[in-house]
């Protein structure tokens, strides 16, 4: 999978890998600004009040 | 399966490009072992993935929320102060309840300075503030000067983890609520370390399972135990023992100095 992407990307070794650290970013930022801000209250960490429910 | 291939024809073209002497290789078994070789390392970075978006959920949770939150309850707790200075004094019992009421100081938790707001609802609590509970029970705010139960809700952990020290609240330890013109000062009578998430009895307006069974003003700290997790609830009972009026330098009481 990532040898497969590695292997896809243009230009010589500095530039896959300069490609690669933003594309990690990229993932990272998605992850942090849309999927864990959207999973987290369907998770059983953090509810602090009581309640009937 | 184009993946399948490429790598294997990689792999068979340096293998040639070394040992041209042995000549053609054994051409059929490289690629059946490549296949099952490359599913077998399709599912290891899989897993590897996972455990690194796991990994980066944690640092999210406990780290990126907080940030998120002080900033954000830094900002609103900025507002209200500046409201507080540019209004007009107003009457005793007046109620300002849109950004903010009030700052909660409980100086055992180290933690400084707790913005109160109204509402127990996620969208309140991930601000990084402490929440008044308006359902299931409401809370009776202090500044109207009826008995009641002041009962809040705050996060233990990230999202500001405004009450993750809770644990180091000991009976007798000053809880001081701050408002535009008054110091609420409240002393802690009993702890409950674990409770069920079910109990609304701790919130009421005399909560008998603290021990008490006259009316008062009380106030009632609650978050979720054991830290990380939310299975029980921790909580911290105090009495009003006096109140201090806020002079123009807004002095605070002894119990914070």
């Amino acid at each position: 999978m990532y040898g497969w992407i590695w292997r896809h990307l243009p230009g010589n070794a500095w530039v896959r890998a300069l490609i690669s650290l933003v594309l990690a970013l990229a993932v990272v930022y998605v992850l942090f600004q849309y999927v864990f801000p959207w999973a987290e209250p369907l998770l059983p960490f953090n509810d602090v009040t009581v309640d009937h429910q | 399966m184009a993946a399948t291939t490429d790598d294997t024809a990689g792999h068979t073209d340096g293998g040639d490009g070394r040992g041209d002497a042995s000549g053609p290789g054994p051409e059929p078994a490289p690629r059946r072992r490549g296949r099952l070789a490359f599913a077998v390392s399709v599912f290891g970075e899989l897993l590897i993935t996972t455990g690194l978006v796991l990994g980066l959920f944690v640092v999210y949770s406990l780290w990126w929320t907080n940030v998120l939150a002080d900033r954000k309850a830094d900002r609103q707790g900025d507002k209200v102060r500046d409201d507080w200075a540019h209004s007009a004094p107003r009457g005793p019992g007046a109620l300002d309840t849109g950004e903010g009421i009030g700052f909660l100081h409980v100086p055992s938790m180290k933690n400084g300075v707790v913005l109160v707001r109204k509402g127990t609802s996620t969208g309140v609590l991930d601000d990084g503030v402490a929440g008044y509970y308006q359902d299931p029970v409401k809370a009776a705010l202090p500044m109207t000067g009826k008995d009641g139960n002041f009962a809040l809700a705050a996060h233990r952990d990230g999202h500001g983890a405004k009450f993750h020290n809770i644990d180091k609240v000991h009976q007798g330890d000053p809880v001081v609520f701050e408002t535009r013109d008054t110091w609420y000062v409240y002393k802690v009578y009993a702890i409950l370390p674990e409770t069920s998430k079910y109990d609304v009895g701790v919130l009421s307006a005399v909560p008998r399972e603290s021990g008490v069974r006259k009316p008062g003003h009380y106030i009632t700290l609650t978050t979720c135990t054991p830290v990380y997790t939310s299975r029980f609830r921790y909580v911290v009972w105090g009495e009003l023992v006096r109140t201090v009026k806020v002079d123009a330098s807004r002095t605070p009481p002894r119990e914070l100095r």
